[in-house]
């Protein structure tokens, strides 16, 4: 009698395992590498495993592909029908992309998430009518600049009379130093080539600006800026191809310009991201236009101790329309495969809420914050707010830079500009080949 | 006599049955993927509709009037012949005067084969950081001896892929080249010597004779792998500035996964492997016929 009572209360402890366990999911999420959203995401996870996680008997982990070709693989997983990820990453550039292959997410995204997350980002993350993604980073560009040398250079005679001789020299116009906040074009021209040693041998810096050139659709997005700021767009009202503009020409001259007269390092066209923030880190260029994720990196003094303390942040310098910057935002989204849909969306709704919102941009991610948990991080994040503000007053996303066809047409723009940038094309059968692959791809 | 015939046919059975085997597991493991391949080159199948539906030669016509597939096809030709020629002429060079060498330090065979154990991309990367102007130690020393060379610029990037490609595959075409010097018997080295070939003439006479179908091969199996280079410069340029350094093999990865041509993108490698098919046909039969 005794020993069927212990069999079978342990056969019910053995069930009652069982179904715990079986309620009990982890979901795996597939997220962008890179520091320092990648070492802040991790302390989002531990404190939603730690608390809301138990709660849903839920456990979220992370795994990370390399950055090199992110998109590509993800892709191929997710059109193969892949479950070994349930949540993924989705961006304003390619949520057309991407959608066919997501689960959209519109019932989670409630009137208290926009109490946490500004609206304007929310709609980044919509295709179709649908939102698809939860955007955890705002990306848009500022312009870098070290202000002990343009103060020195707003003050210094010396400094002034070679920057007029300067710009004569190249430019054909005696101009004269200006604050960053009041940039043009020209004056971002103007200012790389009188800090550029090869020009000026006063210089601090051995060049005045450096630029991201590699074949690397991104890139595109940091230089287009420039081509926006005098109006251009990839698309009229009527779906006309407009890229074969004065606006593009314009755009594509300035980068040409600084790169002629070696105002930017020679390998400049294996630049991207990391190569761009190391040279301006090593106090060798005097500003650059780059993504906002580099903030944080340049107040570390342990990373770049020659910038800590010096660095100034402005908007990009204006063409006729005034200053544009380019943004998007990264979010995380549902892969439509996974078998883990509830789990999944409860994480997702986890996420949208204050406490790891303001965690995430305490430890250094771009959360696009509404304006209450904004207030509340600001202090820590000063640059936070002026994302806000950048993103609000001159982000522009270009007609059809959302569509599915956006990936690949960066890629071929990229192709070809970089190729105009260092000499390898000439500028007309560059803008020929993009309006070509354009018109294509909208056609079809 | 009979149980000898028995013995045959039994062998014969057994060797059958072997083969069937054999052919099963190629069937599914390349037949597979070739018939998938085949079919998406005449379909317009995408990554949302993976089946996609019957086009003809569409894709085949989209990809030969492509120019970029010839630029990239033209990279890859004169990539594949410079690097080849470089590391089957280093390795040779290496393999005489280090012969004496390996025979009393063999250990020395596994130091020269470091660079072949890193992976491509990590090469890239390596390279990356290496000739960077200002975090590479390579430019930082040449500018302290007075010479700056700017490794990654545009005008020397081409030079630069293709030496770290010689780099790293060196080491490949110096073993087999090693491997075949030392089986050339003693006996031959020695009756050379008498009759009096020595040095240059023994190389030329004896050594490279003797050595020529691994030459042969090791020509083949580096033009081949060069032809098809991906990692390092993808990892490196991105296949730029332009499509400077864009290879047939990167050319392919991007028709695929970014412009997200697939039917074009298999056409274009289906083209590719029916041309590395003709080459390995070719280079076989120049070997069986010399031996």
């Amino acid at each position: 009698m005794l020993r069927s009572r212990i069999l079978a209360g342990t056969a019910a402890a053995f069930a009652a395992a069982l179904s715990a366990s079986a309620a009990y999911a982890d979901i795996t999420i597939l997220a962008w590498p890179g520091e320092p959203a990648e070492s802040a995401f991790r302390k989002v996870l531990d404190l939603y495993n730690s608390t809301a996680g138990k709660e849903n008997n839920s456990k979220a982990s992370v795994i990370y592909f390399s950055q090199q070709g992110f998109k590509e693989k993800m892709l191929a997983d997710v059109a193969a029908g892949s479950k070994e990820f349930d949540v993924m990453l989705t961006a304003t550039y390619d949520v057309g992309l991407y959608a066919p292959f997501m689960t959209p997410i519109d019932d989670i995204v409630t009137p208290a998430v926009y109490d946490v997350i500004s609206k304007n980002a929310i709609e980044t993350q919509r295709y179709e009518g649908k939102v698809y993604g939860i955007p955890t980073d705002l990306s848009l560009h500022f312009l870098y600049y070290r202000k002990d040398l343009i103060e020195k250079l707003l003050t210094d005679d010396a400094w002034k009379a070679k920057y007029g001789e300067i710009s004569e020299e190249i430019l054909g116009t005696k101009m004269e130093p200006k604050k960053p906040d009041d940039w043009t074009w020209d004056d971002y021209i103007a200012t790389a080539l009188f800090f550029t040693k090869s020009l000026n041998s006063d210089s601090p810096t051995r060049y005045g600006t450096v630029l991201q050139m590699k074949n690397l659709l991104y890139n595109i997005m940091l230089w287009q800026g420039t081509a926006a700021s005098y109006g251009g767009d990839w698309r009229d009202a009527a779906g006309n191809i407009t890229i074969d503009s004065e606006a593009y020409r314009k755009g594509l001259a300035i980068y040409k310009t600084i790169t002629d007269n070696e105002a930017t390092p020679g390998d400049s066209n294996t630049y991207e991201y990391g190569e761009a923030n190391s040279v301006f880190g090593a106090g060798q260029a005097a500003f650059m236009v780059q993504w906002n994720a580099a903030v944080p990196e340049f107040n570390d003094p342990k990373k770049y101790p020659e910038v800590v303390g010096k660095l100034g942040l402005t908007h990009e310098p204006a063409g006729t329309l005034g200053p544009k910057t380019h943004f998007h935002s990264l979010g995380l989204g549902i892969n439509k495969n996974s078998e883990k849909q509830d789990e999944a969306k409860k994480f997702l709704a986890w996420l949208a809420t204050a406490e790891p919102m303001k965690l995430y941009a305490k430890e250094g991610g771009s959360p696009p914050l509404a304006e209450k948990p904004m207030a509340e991080v600001a202090a820590d994040r000063p640059e936070m707010l002026l994302m806000g503000e950048h993103a609000a007053k001159y982000g522009f996303v270009m007609n059809g830079g959302t569509s599915s066809k956006a990936l690949a047409i960066y890629t071929n723009q990229a192709e070809n500009f970089t190729g105009y940038w260092t000499g390898a094309t000439e500028l007309d059968p560059a803008l020929k080949n993009v309006v070509d692959y354009m018109t294509k791809a909208f056609a079809k | 006599m009979s149980s000898v015939i028995a013995f045959e046919d039994r062998e014969r059975r057994e060797s059958r049955k072997l083969l069937v085997g054999l052919c099963i597991f190629l069937g599914v493991m390349l037949g597979f993927p070739v018939i998938v391949n085949l079919w998406y080159g005449f379909a317009d199948a995408s990554f949302e509709n993976l089946t996609g539906s019957f086009i003809g030669l569409e894709n085949y016509r989209d990809a030969l009037s492509n120019p970029k597939m010839w630029q990239a096809l033209g990279f890859s030709l004169r990539f594949a012949l410079i690097c080849t020629l470089f590391e089957v002429g280093i390795a040779l060079v290496l393999v005489f005067i280090l012969h004496p060498l390996l025979v009393t330090r063999p250990w020395l065979t596994a130091v020269l084969m470091l660079p072949m154990m890193v992976s491509p991309a990590l090469m890239g990367v390596m390279y990356r950081l290496i000739l960077n102007e200002f975090t590479g130690i390579v430019p930082v020393y040449l500018e302290m001896a007075g010479m700056a060379v700017n490794f990654l610029g545009r005008r020397s990037i081409y030079n630069t892929v293709v030496a770290i490609e010689v780099l790293q595959w060196t080491p490949f075409a110096f073993l087999i080249l090693a491997t075949a010097r030392q089986t050339v018997a003693y006996e031959i080295e020695e009756a050379g010597a008498v009759d009096g070939a020595t040095g240059w003439h023994a190389i030329f006479h004896i050594f490279l004779p003797l050595m020529r179908p691994a030459i042969v091969i090791v020509l083949f199996v580096r033009f081949i792998d060069s032809f098809r280079v991906f990692d390092h410069i993808y990892v490196l340029t991105g296949g730029g500035p332009g499509n400077l350094t864009t290879s047939i093999s990167i050319y392919i990865y991007k028709l695929f996964f970014v412009q997200r041509t697939i039917g074009e993108a298999v056409a274009v490698s289906t083209l590719l492997l029916v041309m590395s098919l003709t080459l390995i046909v070719l280079a076989m039969r120049l070997v069986v016929r010399r031996n």
